[in-house]
């Protein structure tokens, strides 16, 4: 075959890739709106990429199902839009720098792996981010024997270990250049960051104060190392989907808002089939999607044209994962003290925290 | 050579062929786009950089929050957004069309692209989120519900208010909350709908018993009459309502301008940046997360680019025109005497709940 056949069907290729770019999905100009939520539902599994090596928040051990926070959301999730809390497929995204292209090539459905909503990422990666359902901080862990107190005692060079391809990263190499003062990174995946550090190999190590936290606990001698209640910067974890995907962000957004407004209904695992049964006020049956007293029952509208959620989907994730305190007790737990933290109600009480302490998750209202 | 032009001719003729048929990014597809219409997505930043205006959906009733000034110009907390909007995306905190949207009209106006973007008292809700086609930004105020009764009125809390008439603002979820409310406590009422500020008109009047709003829009109101001491709050709030801009589902690039400088706003209080030191810090920034915030370098470093739909230097602007979050507060619903301290508005830092994600 000639040269010039073969350009000339590149040429006309490329014709009909820009009508594809524009008259399709993905485009720009009249492009179309995409329909994750039809995709779920046809293929009847959820898609959830999620970390799988930080215990506590996504870690699979063996051959079982991942366990942790964001896994629960993912369960709750599937448990709104098929009904089955085990329909998921748990995409593996432990390798940070991957994660937005599998998002944006639809391998999966929605990003649940502690992700920092950024401005960046919410802009020019066209991530959609649902409500923040974690709220952390960047923090320090050091060898327990070197004096460290925070980072203004580092002025000698130290070397920190930090996961590659992350904020974390650039948060450093921020903080450091603000101080003035220089550092040797020691950089790598989540699980070599961790075992770099346990072995000695860096005298300093950073990651968002959760992921200290949990990795540390589990370690045999977390004697050996102290975490620093220096916090250098703001973390809020959330979902993540794509742009122009609107009916499925709302769905995860308000899955989210479902699980912070049972918590301050006081509806649970545990009760929430008698509550749905004869719901005690209006705003509980507005949540779980029951009538109160003989009234109808409210929906709200959730789902895109081709797939309508039903007003009781709030129920059936509860009923699978619980309200907010329910997940966190059961996967954070005491390893990251919940109490006048961000990630306590907003109605906590704040008197007996410290200055500045106390939570800030406030469930937008289900009317 | 010549018979290789000619393929070459051919093939470039059939793609142009083809782009034209596919109409991309004709005018309909803009008006569709506008319109929410059937299966494209949104793109009203570009429509607002053609027409070179904003068009803000704002209450024109409601002093400290959006009012239409004796002289036709538009004040308040909600005008302010319109404004930093404005000089985000057009430079100019001026070239902002202010439309009054009635509660009962405000998401037919927007969806119907006779507002880019709803700046006006509105509740976040689910139902207004998942079915009424409407996308939130970040709250920008968070109120609740409450009663206000005539000082002389035998009214003290809920139970006396049994079979009485209620002021309410009509198409609002203030009017569902009053119905759980005396739903729920078996009372009864009859209400007194009305438009703008016929609901506090009428209440003046004494032709409703009590009058109900967001606190914050309640307070204001009595703060701007001439005896705000003949007025009684009743030590009630039953409602939560976060109050945020609302723009159209599937306008994703333009949501996230929307957020960002609400965002901004928050942030830049929370970074000490103000409307004093913005100059001085736009050329000095004393350190990176300022420097982010209003697109310039830190130290001999790159300027971050967000990738959003406007240039890196949007917040800078913004400020310029409106100042921080806390400088917006004080000069409009802060001059009627709602305290901001102790409240959810509040930075999180200060035991309220705003809180920006960072700027990176």
């Amino acid at each position: 075959m000639s040269r010039r056949i073969v350009a000339v069907i590149l040429l006309a290729l490329l014709g009909l890739a820009l009508f594809a770019a524009c008259s399709g999905d993905g485009g720009d100009g009249a492009a179309q709106r995409e329909d994750t939520l039809a995709d779920i539902v046809a293929r009847d599994e959820l898609n959830c990429g999620v970390k799988q090596t930080q215990a506590l928040f996504g870690l699979k051990v063996g051959e079982n199902d991942p366990e942790g926070f964001d896994i629960e959301f993912c369960k709750a999730i599937a448990a709104a839009v098929l009904g089955d809390a085990d329909k998921v497929n748990y995409v593996d995204v432990s390798d940070g720098s991957t994660r937005f292209s599998l998002l944006a090539s639809k391998q999966i459905d929605v990003l649940i792996r502690t992700t920092t909503l950024t401005s960046s990422r919410d802009a020019d990666l066209h991530v959609d981010f649902a409500q923040t359902t974690f709220y952390t901080g960047q923090a320090f862990a050091v060898q327990a024997d070197l004096p460290y107190m925070s980072s203004a005692d580092m002025s000698d060079n130290p070397t920190i270990c930090v996961q590659s391809g992350t904020t974390t990263e650039q948060n450093l190499s921020d903080h450091f250049l603000e101080l003035g003062y220089t550092f040797e990174v020691l950089g790598g995946t989540d699980a070599e960051t961790l075992d770099a550090f346990v072995s000695g190999r860096c005298d300093v190590w950073t990651a968002d104060q959760s992921n200290l936290a949990s990795s540390i606990s589990n370690l045999p001698n977390p004697q050996d190392f102290r975490i620093l209640s220096q916090l250098i910067s703001k973390e809020p974890l959330a979902p993540g989907v794509r742009d122009y995907d609107t009916d499925w962000k709302d769905l995860v957004n308000w899955v989210v808002h479902g699980v912070i407004a049972a918590e301050e209904a006081g509806v649970t695992q545990g009760n929430v089939a008698a509550m749905a049964e004869d719901p005690p006020n209006a705003q509980v049956a507005r949540l779980l999607g029951v009538p109160f007293r003989g009234g109808e029952v409210a929906d709200h509208g959730f789902g895109s044209e081709s797939t309508p959620i039903d007003p009781q989907f709030i129920q059936r994730v509860i009923a699978a994962v619980g309200n907010y305190a329910e997940i966190y007790d059961r996967t954070v737990g005491d390893a990251v003290p919940r109490a006048c933290s961000l990630n306590a109600l907003w109605s906590e009480d704040k008197r007996d925290c410290p200055a500045g302490g106390g939570g800030i998750l406030y469930a937008l209202p289900y009317r | 050579m010549k018979r290789i032009n000619r393929l070459w001719m051919i093939a470039l003729a059939a793609s142009l062929a083809l782009l034209a048929l596919s109409a991309c990014g004709g005018d309909d597809d803009q008006q569709q786009a506008a319109a929410g219409g059937a299966e494209s997505r949104g793109d009203t930043i570009a429509l607002i950089q053609e027409r070179d205006m904003l068009k803000c959906g704002v209450t024109d009733t409601l002093p400290g929050f959006g009012f239409r000034n004796p002289d036709g110009s538009y004040s308040g907390f909600d005008v302010e957004f319109c404004k930093a909007l404005a000089a985000a995306v057009l430079d100019d905190p001026d070239k902002v069309e202010y439309v009054a949207a009635s509660s009962s009209a405000r998401f037919e106006l927007l969806a119907a692209g006779q507002v880019d973007v709803l700046v006006r008292v509105t509740t976040i809700t689910a139902e207004r989120d998942g079915g009424r086609g409407v996308d939130f930004a970040q709250t920008t105020f968070y109120d609740g519900q409450g009663f206000v009764v005539h000082d002389d009125s035998p009214i003290r809390a809920a139970e006396d208010m049994d079979g009485a008439t209620i002021c309410v603002a009509a198409g609002t979820t203030t009017e569902q909350n009053l119905d759980d409310f005396f739903n729920e406590r078996g009372l009864t009422y009859t209400p007194l709908p009305g438009e703008g500020s016929e609901p506090q008109d009428q209440f003046v009047a004494r032709r409703c018993d009590v009058f109900t709003s967001d606190k914050s829009g309640l307070a204001a109101r009595i703060a701007a009459l001439p005896n705000p001491e003949d007025y009684r709050f009743l030590p009630l709030t039953i409602s939560k309502e976060p109050l945020a801009p609302g723009v159209r589902d599937y306008d994703s690039d333009w949501k996230d301008v929307v957020n960002w400088v609400v965002y901004g706003l928050i942030n830049a209080e929370e970074l000490g940046v103000d409307s004093g030191n913005l100059t001085a810090w736009a050329s000095d920034p004393p350190n990176t997360a300022v420097a982010r915030l209003l697109g310039v370098p830190y130290d001999g470093g790159e300027i971050a680019d967000l990738g959003l739909a406007v240039d890196p230097q949007f917040i800078q602007r913004a400020l310029r025109a409106v100042g921080n979050y806390g400088e917006i507060y004080e000069r409009t619903v802060g001059q009627l005497g709602i305290e901001r301290e102790g409240t959810l508005n509040a930075l999180y830092t200060e035991g309220g709940i705003l809180y920006a994600p960072p700027y990176r």
